[in-house]
């Protein structure tokens, strides 16, 4: 999910339309968007953009291209003129290994106000996140033309050569900039994992920019007065780089530039021909309409889904019954399949016109038996008087051990918590319920709660994820008897004979513990809670209870998963 | 006198209270109350009895009381002030006006009553400030000094004579006393042989019942006006009640269950949906990394092989595919569930033709918890197959969620993005006070999805932001409550 920030009135010069803010909130659904706030006072709307294969749309000039097209005012794939800038680039095949790829293009009559290049780096911020991987896989340069000889180099070069950056008044040296400029203290992994300094050079030794970490001040910096400059894209996969730089092209001719081409001269280590960029080659997709109209459950003619597609700024390139060829805008990469030429068939269709229907197909449904036994075992437990509780299984691990007395144990970890307090699942669940009792001592007591919930453990081989059963019971006269008393209704109901033998564990007083053996297997504890416990937690009144693994009753198909 | 023909029966408190009204024939309730152990209700209560039977009868009275006001208390501890000034006319000669406040230490106005007291009486005379007693031995007012003093002591007074010049002074004021007087009506001595006494008792006993002893005996009545001790039964809890709900209306729509686990591998929450292996969904931030083991096992099954096909090139899908190198290590690394479609993808191997599946299953991200956050939240999501399914029923069966589970027919359709379904729908509901809101949202699953696992038919899959419609219709605006540890919501939460 993308959010942008715009103006409505600049949607509306877009539209060339004037619409409501609810109008407009209604169209913006045709192109997975929707307004998140609106300041009429500032004229500032923010968009939330769903989709994060459509870096078309993330500027108002995108989306309203794409509205154009579905309330009818333009169809077809936009097109423009390209001349030749009779700009080069020369690529250093030293980049095959790090970073390849670059495409370029010039657009002159740019008319841009302070709005418009604030307009223009959000989009190329955006892309650069999301779309380029955070600028890895492929970032977004512009540059004052006037400035710039041919042909330009994209090279490796020295450590030592120096240049102003951005924003700054001194040279620095590559390694300087990483280190100090902001873009190098963010970016600056990407060219250390390269372990060489790619460089972008005007041909009379200007420095462009460091890519994709940051521009020079003087070419690279971009302001009203500027009325040529040259968009650049350099990255790691080709098509990427490419479709980026045939959205901003598309961009600026929107806003009524004018593009001119530039030619990418690579070695033959990076690949076999030159560019020209952009590169506005339509790829081209065959749609069968009968199977298209069986996927939807509708019946379109031919007629229609050609409408239908050019709404969607597709051109319908023949027809061959029932195979329809659309070609697809070159600033879009989003179209892998069938199914999403189908999609946007709906789409234009208006999906709350297009007619739902009632599905016929008749199928009986059911739980699964093991929560069925679940259920069970929670309603025997209910009829004890006690609370039900429902409390987190990603879990603080003091909870699981120093708050209920055991040593540090192999519990499933974490590696990225965003902090301690979920960090580890729980094995067990009546520590859990404890920590619900130490902050409940204002409340009346007695207090009886449980909770039949799912924990994980590390075995042997696998991770494997079962359903426990814990019981507490806390007042002042609390004593083994109740625990007991409610254990042997819990095992009468479920006809299952038990016994409980004599057993030792930290959490529970020593002599008044016990294992609870079910078919000659230890299947749960039970016990009075340890004063060491009740202390930590602050809790002032005994506790006694008891927890079982549902997988050893027999009585009960609950099981182990194994996640593998 | 009322003529009795059956027996009378009364307790023995109001037996014993009975005998003292005789004695004395009239009483008043306050006499009665300093020398009884009981307190005024329960004695209201056995006069209850006296009276329902006519043997006494109780008449309200009002009579006056007078008391020291403040300034009479005063009056009585530093004494009268005309008699105060006199005092100190006597002991200081040539007392000035403008000293008589100082030497006597109260203020001007009450100064000034007393002068104009004694002036009257002829007792002083005022040249150029300076007050003179007209003769030596001067006493003022020593009788109403006198009464003042033995009503303090709440001695009996007659104090009827002094009564007006005490009240307009505001020495004291009168006090409105409210008594009842018991008279007896019927002497003991008569009904006596008629009266049944009989022990009162609050709880009836089984050998009371079996040997009829409790016709000997009267139940005491019980008060219900009294709040009841507090009890907190066994019960549900409260969205995990709803969460039942939920699961019998999916049930009552045709669907199975199904279940996964908590731990999953890559493969299962993201390749097999077909999410490319570099997407930033599956990124540090956005899922939790299992630290130990980091690592599974791959199923060793040829949907794998064919999982990574589509990945590389699309397969027989007739799709590009990711176009990149595939690695099963990144595949088989472990992370927490980050949604319930891992257990829709798990279902995919072997998949009965028809079939509709639902599951609520526990989902984690890496957010801070907050008031709209969770890092551990439920989702409810399933698949629906079939062959003749098509689009719009899909839409059918969102339409079906919005009238049977959110319950309104004020539902709208929006395009939607989902990584793994194409078309993508979102299902927005009506809150009569949020306006629309999401609810969920379907697709049907890509062929890169189905294809793997030698499925044909469409596979339609769908979910619902059941927590957020819990919240909605609880009026619940924070969503940790979902997961509340208060027993005090817990124990008095409702469930309707």
């Amino acid at each position: 999910m993308v959010s942008i920030k715009t103006s409505f009135t600049k949607m509306q010069e877009m539209l060339g339309k004037k619409v409501t803010i609810e109008e407009l909130g209604y169209l913006l659904a045709f192109a997975k968007s929707e307004i998140a706030e609106y300041v009429e006072e500032e004229d500032m709307l923010v968009l939330d953009i769903k989709t994060s294969n459509r870096p078309d749309l993330w500027c108002a000039e995108g989306m309203a291209r794409e509205i154009k097209g579905i309330l009818g005012k333009e169809k077809k794939i936009p097109t423009y003129e390209v001349k030749s800038s009779n700009y080069k680039v020369v690529v250093d095949p030293k980049l095959a290994s790090t970073r390849p790829y670059i495409a370029c293009a010039v657009a002159k009559n740019i008319n841009l106000t302070d709005y418009h290049i604030k307009q223009l780096m959000q989009l190329a911020e955006k892309i650069d996140q999301s779309y380029g991987r955070k600028r890895k896989r492929s970032s977004i340069g512009m540059y004052n033309l006037s400035m710039i000889k041919s042909p330009i180099q994209y090279k490796v070069i020295d450590e030592s050569h120096e240049f102003v950056p951005l924003g700054y008044e001194e040279k620095m040296t590559l390694p300087e900039i990483l280190e100090k400029h902001e873009k190098g203290q963010e970016f600056g992994d990407i060219v250390k994992g390269y372990r060489h300094y790619p460089i972008l050079l005007s041909a009379d030794g200007l420095t462009l920019s460091l890519p994709p970490v940051i521009n020079s001040n003087d070419v690279g910096r971009i302001t009203e007065k500027t009325t040529e400059c040259l968009i650049e894209v350099t990255g790691t996969n080709y098509e990427t780089v490419n479709v980026i730089l045939n959205i901003l092209c598309q961009t600026m001719v929107d806003h009524g530039s004018q593009i001119y081409s530039v030619e990418i001269e690579y070695p033959p280590e990076i690949r076999e021909e030159n560019d020209i960029n952009p590169n506005l080659n339509i790829e081209e997709l065959d749609i069968d309409i009968d199977v298209v109209n069986k996927y939807l459950g509708t019946e379109i003619s031919m007629k229609d889904a050609t409408e239908l597609v050019e709404k969607r700024r597709f051109n319908c390139v023949s027809q061959n019954k029932p195979l329809l060829r659309v070609a697809i805008p070159p600033y879009r990469k989003d179209i892998l399949h069938w199914v999403d030429v189908a999609e946007e068939i709906a789409i234009a269709m208006d999906l709350n016109k297009i007619g739902a229907t009632k599905w016929k197909v008749l199928t009986t449904g059911s739980l699964l038996p093991e929560t069925e036994s679940e259920n069970i075992v929670r309603d025997i437990l209910l009829g004890t008087g006690g609370t039900e509780l429902l409390t987190f299984t990603l879990t603080d691990p003091e909870i699981l051990t120093k708050n209920v007395n055991l040593q540090d144990r192999k519990l499933i970890r974490i590696e990225n918590p965003v902090s301690q307090t979920y960090s580890v699942l729980r094995d067990q669940i009546y520590p859990l319920l404890i920590n619900v009792l130490s902050k409940n001592t204002h409340e009346a007591y007695p207090q009886t709660i449980f909770e039949v919930g799912e924990i994980a453990k590390i075995t042997e081989n696998s991770v494997i994820t079962q359903t426990n059963a814990a019981f507490l019971h806390a007042d002042a006269d609390a004593s083994f008897e109740d625990a007991h008393k409610w254990l042997d209704f819990l095992f009468r109901i479920l006809q299952t004979s038990y016994k409980i033998e004599k057993s030792d564990h930290p959490s529970f007083i020593e002599g008044r513990c016990g294992k609870i053996i079910v078919n000659k297997k230890e299947c749960g504890i039970i016990g009075e809670i340890a004063p060491e416990v009740l202390e930590e937690n602050q809790i002032w009144v005994p506790i006694v209870g008891f927890e079982i693994e549902l997988p050893l009753i027999p009585s009960l198909v609950c099981k182990v998963k194994e996640t593998y | 006198m009322s003529k009795l023909e059956k027996h009378i029966l009364l307790p023995t408190e109001a037996v014993e209270i009975y005998k003292t009204i005789n004695k004395v024939k009239k009483i008043s309730i306050k006499e009665i109350e300093k020398t009884s152990a009981l307190d005024r209700g329960k004695l209201e209560y056995y006069l209850d009895f006296l009276v329902s039977n006519k043997l006494i009868s109780r008449q309200s009275l009002v009579s006056h009381r007078i008391l020291l006001t403040k300034e009479g208390k005063e009056a009585v501890k530093k004494q009268l002030i005309e008699r105060r000034i006199v005092e100190i006319l006597k002991k200081n000669k040539d007392v000035h006006f403008a000293n008589l406040a100082n030497l006597i230490g109260c203020d001007k106005k009450e100064m000034n009553a007393g002068i104009g007291l004694l002036k009257k009486e002829d007792l002083i005379t005022i040249d150029k400030g300076t007050i003179i007693l007209t003769k030596n031995d001067v006493e003022i007012n020593a009788d109403l000094q006198k009464v003042l003093e033995n009503l303090s002591k709440n001695e009996k007074v007659d104090s009827k004579e002094f009564e007006p010049i005490l009240l307009e002074r505001n020495l004291v004021e009168l006090v409105e006393v409210k008594d009842t007087i018991l008279e007896m009506l019927v002497p003991y001595e008569d009904i006596k042989s008629k009266i049944k006494q009989a022990s009162e008792i609050s709880r009836l006993t089984p050998t009371m019942i079996r040997n009829g002893t409790w016709k000997d005996y009267k139940l005491k009545e019980y008060n219900l006006k009294v709040s009841p001790p507090a009890f907190y039964g066994g019960r549900k809890q409260p969205y995990a009640h709803f969460l039942d709900w939920v699961k019998r209306k999916l049930i009552g729509l045709g669907f199975h269950e199904m279940r996964g686990p908590m731990v999953e591998l890559e493969f299962w929450n993201f390749d097999a949906l077909f999410q490319a292996q570099d997407h930033s969904a599956r990124e540090w931030s956005d899922v939790y990394r299992v630290a130990n083991p980091a690592q599974g096992r791959l199923p060793k099954e040829d949907y794998v092989s064919l999982v990574q096909k589509v990945h590389e090139d699309g397969y027989d899908t007739g799709s590009k595919g990711w176009r990149y190198q595939w690695s099963p290590e990144k595949s088989a690394r472990l992370v927490l569930r980050a949604h319930g479609t891992s257990v829709s993808a798990r279902t995919l191997v072997n998949l009965p033709i028809p079939s509709k599946y639902f599951s609520i299953s526990r989902c984690y991200r890496p957010d801070t918890v907050d008031a709209t956050h969770l890092a551990e939240f439920n989702q409810v999501e399933g698949i629906v197959t079939d062959p003749s399914i098509t689009f719009r029923d899909l839409l059918g069966i969102l339409s079906t969620f919005a009238t049977d589970v959110a319950e309104t027919e004020d539902y709208m359709f929006k395009p939607d993005y989902y990584p793994f379904t194409e078309p993508s729908v979102e299902l927005s509901v009506r809150d009569p006070d949020l306006g629309f809101i999401e609810f969920g949202g379907a697709g049907i699953f890509r062929p890169e999805v189905t294809r793997p696992f030698g499925i044909e038919t469409p596979v339609i899959a769908w979910g619902l932001g059941i927590d957020r419609l819990y919240m909605v219709k609880n009026r619940i605006t924070d969503i940790r409550e979902l997961f509340s540890h208060k027993l005090e919501w817990l124990r008095s939460a409702g469930l309707a």
